[in-house]
C-alpha cells in the first residue's frame, strides 16, 4: 500500500510539475487532469471513494475539459502556442515556493499535538472505524466512511444547509456573469483591431500591426515585430 | 443503516435569515424581469425600470432588517405581536444551523447597515447606463451582498470560505461589466487573480488550522487552542505548522482587505471597475471582509494573540500591527502621487484599512476586547457610508467627462455649491477633522489601543497610533487637493451637468452619516459596542446550543446511550469546557452570557451594557497564566478530568426533554430565566 | 489493510503540490495556465482537509465529516472561479488577443 501512495504521489508531483512547466498549454493541460486524477487515487487511498468520484466528475468532466476549451478559444494569433515563463519573477517565485514548502515541511514534521492529540508526525495508523455489517453499533463516524454519499447528503440539507444553498447561489452567479461577461457583442468596442496596439513585453516592443485590412477582413493579420 | 440523528432545523433560523433570502431571491426576480420582460426597451429606460425594482428588493430586505432589530429589543411589543409557538422570539439563539452562523445583534446590526449601504450602491448604479446587461448587474450586486451578510455571520470555517467566494466572485463579475472599457475587463482580470490566489492561500491556512484542531467552528477552534482547557502546548510556541496557518490566513484577508503587501490588485480593480461596484467594492466588501477577519481573529485564534505569553512567538497581534503600519504609511504615501480620483481614493482606503488594522491589533491586546473592537466596527460603518459619497464623485466625473481626474473637478465648488460642501465636509471626515464622525472613529480606535495596561503592548501601540496620526495628517495633503480643484481652480472646458438624485443621494447620505454622528455618535458608539460583544464572544452560546443539541440528540436517538466514540472523542476539545460549565451554572449564580443578557425583554441599550460586562469577564479567557481570577467560568475547569464530568452531562441530558421540547439548548445559558420565561 | 500510510506523507505530497502550484502562479505569464496552478493549489488544500478528517478526531458536537464537506464545497467552489476565470480570460483576450497577463496594459499598475 506504501509502495502504492508513492508511485501516485511521484506521479502526481511529476503531473503537476508538468502542467506548471509546460511550454505547451495543451500539455499542461493534459497533466492538470493527470493530477487531478492522481489526487482521486489519494481519495481513495484515504477512504474517501464518494469525494474521489466527485473529483473525477467535476475536475476531470467539467474544469478540465473547460480550461481546455478556453486554451482552444484564446489560441494565440500567432499561431504560436506555447507560452513563455516570466523571467522576472522565476527567482522569487523560486524563493517564494520553495521556501513555503520547507516551511511547511519543517512544520508538518514538528508539529505539536494540542490537548492529548497524537501529532501529525506520530499519526501513522488511521483511527479504526468498524465495517459496515460487522455487528458493531454505527457510529456517526463509522456511518460516515462506510456510507459517505448519505452522509454527504445529510449533512447538506441539515448542518450545511446554508453553505449548501450558498453554493447554489453562488454557481448560478458565476453562470450569469460568466455568460454576461464572455458574451460577444457585434462590435467589441475598443478591439486592438482598430489600431496600432504597442505592448511591452520584457523590453521588446511587439508592435500589433492590426489595422491594415482595408476590406475589413475579419482575420487580424498580426505582425509581431519584435526589436 | 446510520443512526439517524435528530437532525432538526429550528424554522426560526430560517426567519432570522429573513433579509438574506430576499435579496437572494429578489436577485431571481430582477434577472426573471429582465429577461421576461424588458428585453425589448431601450438601454436606459430599462435600467431605470430594473433600478427601481432592486431598490424595491431592497427596501424588503430592509424592513426584514429593522424588523429583526425591533423584535430583539422588544420595540413596540414585538415579541409579542410575532409570536408563534416555533418562533421563540424571546429566546433568542446566538447561533443558528447548528452553529454555522450567528444570528444575533451583532448580524442584525451588520445586515442593517449593509443593505442601507446596498440602498445607496444602488441608487447610483442608475446614475448613467455603463452596461447593457443590467439585470444580471442588479442580481450579482445582491448576490454579493447575500455573501457579505453571510460572510459576517459566519460561525465556521466552511461557510466563512464559500460566502467569501460567493461575494468575491461576483465582485469579479460586476467589475468587469463595463464592457466598452478596457480597462474595466483588465481590472476585472487582476481582481479576478488576485484574488483566486488569495483564496487559495486562505483555503490551504484553513486547512492547516482545520488539522490543528480536528473542527471547522470558531468557537471550538478557540476552545482547543486554549490553555486552561488544554495542555501546556499554546499557541504558536514551537509549532511551525500554527505559525503557517495563521500567516497564510493572515494573507487571504490581507488581500481582501487591501492591506500592504497584498495590496496591488486594489487600485486596478478600483480604477477598473465602473464607479458604483467600485464603491460597493470599497465599502461592502471591506466592511465584511474585516468583520470576518475580526471574527477569526479575535474569536477563533484569540488565544494566538497574545504575545506575552512568551516572548518569542509573538502571535497574530504583531503581525497585524506590521500590516497596519505598512498599509497606513504606503497608501497615503502612495496616494499622494496619484492624479485619478478613483485610484487616489482606492490608495486611500488602504491606507484606511491600516487604521483599521492598528483597530483589531488593539483589540487582541487589550483586555477590553469588545470595546476595541466595536471601535472597529464604528470606524467601519463610518467609513462604509462616507466614502459611497467619495465614490460617488468618481461616478459624477465618469457619467460626465468620462474620465476620472482629479483635475476634471476643476470649479466644481462655483457650479454647484451645495454639494460641494458636502463633499467638502465628506473628505474633512475622511482626514479626521474633529466635529466629524471619521474623527470620533479615530480617536475611538486610537483611544482604545492606548488604554492597554500591560507597559509592554503600550509601547508597540503608542508606536502605532502615533504613526496613524502622522498618516493622518498626510492623508490630509491628498484630500485637499481634491477641495483645492472644486474651490481654487476656475472651470475649464466642459461643465459637469447637475448631479441628479442618483449621484447627490450618496454624497448626501454620507454627509449626513459624518456630520450627525460625528455632532452625536454616542448612540452608533454605543451600539457598536454592545454588538461587538456578541461577535466575539459566542462562548457558552454555543456550547449552550449546537454541540449540546447534537450530543443530546444523538444520545436520544441511540437506544443504547452515546456512541462509543463520542466518548472517546470528549476528552478532546469541547467536553472539559461543558463540563466546567454545568457546575457553576448550579452553584454560583449563572455568569451574565451575552445571551441572557440580550433575552432579559426590552434590552436595549442598558442589556448590550450589561452583555458587555459579562463579554468582558468571558472574553478575558484570553488572559490566561495571568492569574486572574476574575472569570468564573475559568476557575472550574483545570482540575476536571473529562471522566467526573460526564455524569452530570448525562444528568442533564436526561433532563432535557424534560424541561424544553424545542429548545433543549438553553438550559445551560439561562436555566433560572427559561424557566423564568416559560409560562 | 491501508493502515500503514502514516499521514505525514500526505501531508507532504499537498505541501509540494501546492508550493508547486505557487510557483506556477507566480511564474506563469498566461492567464489560463495560471488559472491551471490555482487549481493545483486548491486541490493541495483539499488533501489536506480529507486527510486531516481520516487521521483526526471529531469532537463531539462537531460534522463527523467537516473535512470531507469542506472538500466537496471546495471542488464547488473551483468550478465556479473556474468558469468566470475563463469568462473574463475571453473577455481580455477578445480585447487584446492575448491570455498574457503582462500585457494587459490599460491600467498603470
Amino acid at each position: 500500500m506504501t509502495y502504492l501512495f508513492v508511485f501516485i504521489s511521484v506521479l502526481g508531483l511529476l503531473a503537476a510539475l508538468g502542467t506548471v512547466l509546460a511550454r505547451n498549454l495543451v500539455h499542461a493541460g493534459l497533466f492538470l487532469v493527470a493530477f487531478f486524477f492522481t489526487v482521486a487515487c489519494q481519495f481513495v487511498l484515504l477512504e474517501a471513494e464518494f469525494l474521489a468520484a466527485v473529483q473525477v466528475l467535476v475536475y476531470i468532466g467539467a474544469v478540465a475539459i473547460l480550461l481546455m476549451f478556453a486554451i482552444m478559444l484564446t489560441r494565440n494569433v500567432q499561431g504560436d502556442m506555447t507560452t513563455t515563463t516570466s523571467r522576472t519573477w522565476l527567482l522569487p517565485a523560486l524563493v517564494g515556493g520553495l521556501g513555503l514548502f520547507f516551511v511547511l515541511m519543517f512544520g508538518i514534521n514538528d508539529q505539536v499535538g494540542l490537548k492529548g492529540r497524537m501529532t501529525w508526525a506520530s499519526a501513522s495508523t488511521r483511527p479504526e472505524i468498524p465495517r459496515a455489517g460487522e455487528g458493531k453499533p454505527v457510529t456517526p463516524r463509522s456511518a460516515a466512511i462506510n456510507d459517505m454519499g448519505r452522509m454527504v447528503g445529510r449533512e447538506m440539507v441539515t448542518r450545511f444547509v446554508v453553505p449548501f444553498e450558498v453554493a447554489g447561489l453562488l454557481l448560478t452567479a458565476a453562470l450569469v456573469g460568466a455568460v454576461v461577461v464572455a458574451y460577444r457583442e457585434g462590435d467589441d468596442a475598443e478591439s486592438p483591431r482598430r489600431g496600432i496596439q504597442p505592448t511591452r513585453l520584457h523590453g521588446a516592443v511587439t508592435v500589433q500591426a492590426t489595422n491594415g485590412h482595408a476590406d475589413g477582413s475579419d482575420l487580424p493579420s498580426t505582425a509581431s515585430v519584435t526589436s | 443503516m446510520p443512526p439517524t440523528a435528530a437532525f432538526t432545523i429550528n424554522f426560526r433560523d430560517f426567519y432570522v435569515l429573513a433579509p438574506e433570502i430576499v435579496l437572494a431571491l429578489w436577485g431571481l426576480v430582477v434577472l426573471l424581469y429582465d429577461v421576461g420582460w424588458l428585453r425589448k426597451l431601450p438601454n436606459a429606460s430599462r435600467q431605470q425600470k430594473l433600478g427601481w425594482i432592486t431598490l424595491l428588493g431592497v427596501f424588503g430586505a430592509l424592513i426584514a432588517a429593522i424588523h429583526a432589530l425591533m423584535v430583539r429589543f422588544n420595540l413596540y411589543g414585538m415579541q409579542e405581536l410575532f409570536n408563534p409557538a416555533w418562533m421563540d422570539f424571546d429566546r433568542p439563539e446566538p447561533v443558528i444551523f447548528w452553529g454555522t452562523l450567528a444570528g444575533d445583534l451583532f448580524t442584525e446590526t451588520i445586515n442593517l447597515f449593509l443593505i442601507l449601504m446596498l440602498l445607496v450602491a444602488i441608487r447610483l448604479s442608475m446614475a448613467w447606463s455603463f452596461t447593457d446587461s443590467w439585470g444580471e448587474y442588479f442580481a450579482l450586486i445582491l448576490w454579493s451582498t447575500v455573501g457579505m451578510m453571510l460572510l459576517a455571520a459566519a460561525e465556521e470555517l466552511l461557510t466563512l470560505f464559500l460566502t467569501l467566494e460567493t461575494m468575491t466572485i461576483c465582485l469579479y463579475l460586476c467589475t468587469s461589466f463595463e464592457k466598452n472599457k478596457r480597462r474595466s475587463a483588465e481590472g476585472g482580470l487582476k481582481y479576478f487573480v488576485y484574488g483566486s490566489v488569495s483564496s487559495a492561500l486562505f483555503l490551504f491556512g484553513l486547512s492547516l488550522l482545520y488539522g490543528l484542531t480536528g473542527t471547522t467552528e470558531l468557537y471550538a477552534i478557540k476552545m482547543v487552542f486554549t490553555p486552561e482547557t488544554g495542555d501546556s502546548h499554546i499557541g504558536l510556541a514551537g509549532n511551525v505548522s500554527g505559525m503557517t496557518a495563521l500567516l497564510l490566513m493572515l494573507v487571504g484577508f490581507g488581500f481582501k482587505v487591501a492591506a500592504v503587501p497584498f495590496h496591488q490588485w486594489a487600485p486596478d480593480a478600483y480604477e477598473g471597475a465602473p464607479a458604483p461596484v467600485t464603491a460597493w467594492i470599497a465599502t461592502g466588501s471591506k466592511v465584511a471582509s474585516f468583520v470576518a477577519l475580526m471574527k477569526v481573529l479575535l474569536l477563533g485564534l484569540a488565544p494566538w494573540s497574545n504575545h506575552m505569553r512568551d516572548v518569542a512567538t509573538p502571535g497574530w497581534v504583531g503581525v497585524v500591527a506590521a500590516l497596519a503600519a505598512a498599509s497606513m504609511t504606503f497608501g497615503n504615501l502612495a496616494a499622494l502621487a496619484q492624479r485619478n480620483l478613483k485610484r487616489m481614493l482606492a490608495y486611500s482606503s488602504i491606507a484606511h484599512a491600516g487604521y483599521m488594522l492598528v483597530g483589531v491589533a488593539a483589540a487582541g491586546y487589550s483586555s477590553r476586547h469588545s470595546e476595541s473592537a466595536g471601535s472597529v466596527l464604528y470606524y467601519l460603518i463610518i467609513y462604509g457610508f462616507t466614502n459611497l459619497g467619495a465614490f460617488a464623485v468618481a461616478a459624477w466625473l465618469a457619467r460626465d467627462k468620462d474620465s476620472d481626474d482629479i483635475s476634471d473637478l476643476n470649479g466644481l465648488g462655483f457650479q454647484y455649491p451645495g454639494l460641494a460642501v458636502c463633499i467638502l465636509l465628506l473628505m474633512l471626515s475622511l482626514i479626521g477633522m474633529p466635529p466629524l464622525a471619521g474623527f470620533f472613529g479615530k480617536l475611538y480606535m486610537f483611544m482604545e489601543a492606548l488604554n492597554e495596561k500591560n507597559p509592554e503592548g503600550r509601547l508597540t501601540m503608542l508606536w502605532l497610533v502615533g504613526l496613524g496620526l502622522l498618516n493622518s495628517v498626510v492623508s490630509a495633503f491628498y484630500y485637499v487637493r481634491v477641495l483645492k480643484a472644486m474651490f481654487l481652480r476656475p472651470a475649464e472646458g466642459t461643465v459637469v451637468a447637475p448631479a441628479g438624485p442618483a449621484i447627490a443621494l450618496p454624497i448626501v447620505v454620507g454627509t449626513v452619516v459624518a456630520l450627525g454622528f460625528g455632532i452625536y455618535p454616542a448612540p452608533l458608539v454605543d451600539l457598536m459596542k454592545s454588538a461587538a460583544v456578541p461577535m466575539l464572544d459566542v462562548s457558552g452560546e454555543l456550547i449552550g446550543s449546537s454541540l449540546e443539541r447534537a450530543m443530546w440528540n444523538r444520545a436520544r436517538r441511540a437506544p443504547t446511550g452515546p456512541p462509543t466514540d463520542v466518548k472517546l472523542e470528549l476528552p478532546a476539545s469541547v467536553a472539559p469546557q461543558a463540563g466546567s460549565t454545568a457546575p457553576q451554572a448550579e452553584s454560583t449564580p449563572p455568569p451574565l452570557l451575552p445571551g441572557t443578557g440580550k433575552g432579559q425583554g426590552a434590552a436595549s441599550k442598558k442589556g448590550g451594557g450589561m452583555g458587555k460586562g459579562a463579554g468582558k469577564g468571558a472574553g478575558a479567557l484570553k488572559k490566561k497564566g495571568q492569574g486572574k481570577g476574575q472569570d468564573a467560568s475559568k476557575d472550574a475547569p483545570p482540575s476536571d478530568q473529562p471522566k467526573t464530568d460526564s455524569p452530570t452531562k448525562d444528568a442533564e441530558k436526561t433532563e432535557a426533554p424534560k424541561k424544553n421540547e424545542s429548545g433543549s439548548d438553553d438550559l445551560k445559558k439561562a436555566a433560572p430565566k427559561a424557566d423564568a420565561a416559560k409560562p | 489493510m491501508s493502515h500503514d500510510i502514516p499521514l505525514n506523507w500526505f501531508l507532504y505530497f499537498a505541501a509540494a503540490s501546492f508550493s508547486i502550484g505557487l510557483i506556477g502562479v507566480l511564474v506563469r505569464r498566461n492567464a489560463i495556465a495560471v488559472l491551471m496552478a490555482i487549481e493545483i493549489m486548491l486541490n493541495a488544500a483539499n488533501i489536506n482537509f480529507v486527510a486531516f478528517w481520516r487521521y483526526g478526531e471529531t469532537p463531539p458536537g462537531a460534522s463527523p465529516l467537516s473535512g470531507v464537506m469542506v472538500a466537496v464545497f471546495v471542488i464547488t467552489v473551483a468550478a465556479a472561479e473556474v468558469a468566470v476565470g475563463i469568462g473574463l480570460i475571453l473577455l481580455c483576450y477578445r480585447r487584446w488577443h492575448a491570455a498574457d497577463v503582462d500585457r494587459y496594459d490599460s491600467l498603470s499598475g
